[in-house]
């Protein structure tokens, strides 16, 4: 597994990479190894708006969903279509399974309470 | 509180399984993935610690006779070495657990019935029944703590019991037990399960859990499976989970068990008014249990709201979705209070039940449903 440089975690454990002026959003490892085999993935819709810590997807487990936060806030500009069939991708791959790349209100400020990845890590651990 | 851990627990953690709290026991839900484990059980075998059920023994002159008094189900024909699925009842009919009844007369020394339940029901149906008891000559032993119990699971599972040294055709039938040796360790071996695959539990002293759980997961065909497997093998046999499709409040006749029944039982047991009147007709029934299918893509979770025609009817009680058919499946309790004649006149024939469109509620949208018949899969008991 590939963990992309300049990548931060939320506490809730969502990761957020800023790539130009877009900003993917995904589930950390982590959460991916604690919900186990990902069957079902509800992403909402391009233009939807959604500010920061609100709920914006809905992973499925064969356990039990599980509702994702947004770490910053902002407007979906694209949803990854291929997780719609193939939900497993985010168990094979978290970091490179985004779930939707929005165009930020103001990553500077909203970004600012999440981890890097290594401290993240120590936090959960 | 504390959890209880089974005599396993650290086979379980060299193992790296996810442990959750599950009716007050430590226990773990996956190994590898559920998914994975589910399918090997399906194909190969699976071996499940099952340790957390509880075992009653019962003994005494009155045994035969207080044992009918607690369940529907006639005690009086069950042989020896031959196991019954039950229901206690109380007196509204409403069911405070489901258990599997052994007769053990001449096979454990210390029990007449042995009585195998629930774990997270041990301490009531201990209390319940010790009350029942008062006017009969019987002995109740809760023997819970000194036994555990291993499930092995799936067609190969006939093929590992013979190589731990019980030849196939001295394997006790379907809903039978005998006491044996696996691999020189006493265990009572019932062929029975809760995967809707053939299969067997293993019942022993904890003493020998690690080495037989060792061994047993020493075959290749084996995998350990998790409690989140169990589940969705369960479910998929449309077998029920006591706290989810039973409950204390609803009789077995409204949780679909009425096949379970007998119509001519003459010694009388707790609730029998109303569950024989509800068997024979003759008392409308509440509310059912239904399984249902997904038709859109979302899985529908227990406790999500049911509905037909734009108004609620009832609530899921287990859903997930079920690896062997790509499908979400369920059960659901369907509320017949409020509902009109004609279509609860349909819902109470099995026959004309089945296909009837409902919606589920799934994060504030409606998705379509259809009630199927059980179970979901084609159960493959060795009968």
């Amino acid at each position: 597994m590939n963990i992309p440089d300049g990548i931060l975690c939320s506490k809730t454990h969502e990761w957020v990479l800023e790539e130009g002026n877009l900003v993917s959003v995904g589930l950390t490892d982590w959460a991916v190894e604690q919900l186990g085999d990902i069957v079902f993935v509800e992403l909402p819709e391009v233009n939807s708006k959604f500010s920061k810590d609100e709920v914006f997807a809905t992973i499925e487990s064969v356990k039990a969903a599980s509702e994702i936060y947004m770490p910053v806030a902002g407007e979906v500009v694209e949803v990854n279509e291929n997780l719609i069939n193939s939900p497993e991708l985010i168990n094979e791959d978290p970091f490179s399974s985004w779930l939707v790349k929005i165009k930020s209100e103001d990553f500077q400020q909203d970004s600012q309470g999440l981890l890097e990845y290594t401290d993240y890590r120590d936090e959960v651990q | 509180m504390t959890e209880k851990k089974t005599a396993l627990y650290e086979e379980h953690i060299k193992l790296k399984a996810k442990m959750v709290s599950f009716g007050g026991w430590l226990m773990p839900v996956q190994y590898e993935g559920i998914i994975k484990e589910h399918n090997f059980t399906r194909e190969s075998a699976g071996l499940f610690d099952v340790s957390h059920m509880g075992e009653l023994y019962i003994k005494g002159k009155d045994s035969l006779k207080f044992l009918e008094s607690l369940v529907p189900q006639k005690i009086s024909d069950l042989r020896q070495g031959r196991a019954l699925y039950c229901q206690l009842t109380n007196d509204d009919g409403g069911i405070e657990d489901d258990m599997i009844v052994y007769n053990s007369f001449g096979i454990i020394e210390e029990a007449d019935y042995l009585v195998v339940v629930n774990a997270s029901r041990i301490e009531d149906d201990f209390s319940f029944i010790k009350n029942k008891s008062r006017n009969f000559d019987v002995e109740i032993i809760n023997k819970s703590d000194e036994f555990s119990m291993l499930a092995l699971q799936g067609p190969k599972a006939k093929y590992i019991i013979e190589k731990m040294g019980i030849e196939i055709k001295e394997q006790p039938e379907f809903f039978s037990f005998k006491k044996a040796n696996l691999n020189n360790i006493p265990v009572f071996l019932m062929r029975s399960g809760y995967t809707g695959e053939d299969g067997f539990e293993l019942l022993f002293k904890n003493e020998f859990a690690s080495v037989l759980w060792t061994k047993t997961l020493s075959y290749e065909e084996v995998v350990p499976v998790g409690l989140g497997a169990r589940d969705t093998l369960r479910l998929e046999a449309a077998l029920p989970l006591y706290g989810h499709e039973l409950n204390e409040y609803t009789t077995p006749v409204e949780s679909s068990l009425g096949f379970f029944i007998p119509k001519d039982k003459k010694e009388d047991y707790s609730g029998k008014n109303i569950i024989l009147s509800q068997k024979l007709k003759q008392t409308p029934l509440r509310r059912k249990l239904f399984a249902f299918m997904m038709e859109d893509k979302v899985i529908a979770r227990e406790g999500y709201e049911v509905f037909l025609n734009n108004k609620s009817i009832g609530k899921v009680t287990s859903g997930a979705p079920s690896p062997t058919l790509g499908k979400n499946i369920g059960f659901c309790m369907i509320e017949f209070v409020g509902l009109d004649n004609e279509l609860v006149s349909k819902l109470n024939n099995i026959e004309e039940s089945i296909g009837i469109c409902i919606q589920i509620m799934v994060r504030n949208k409606l998705y379509n449903a259809k009630i199927v018949k059980k179970p979901f899969i084609k159960k493959k008991y060795d009968k």
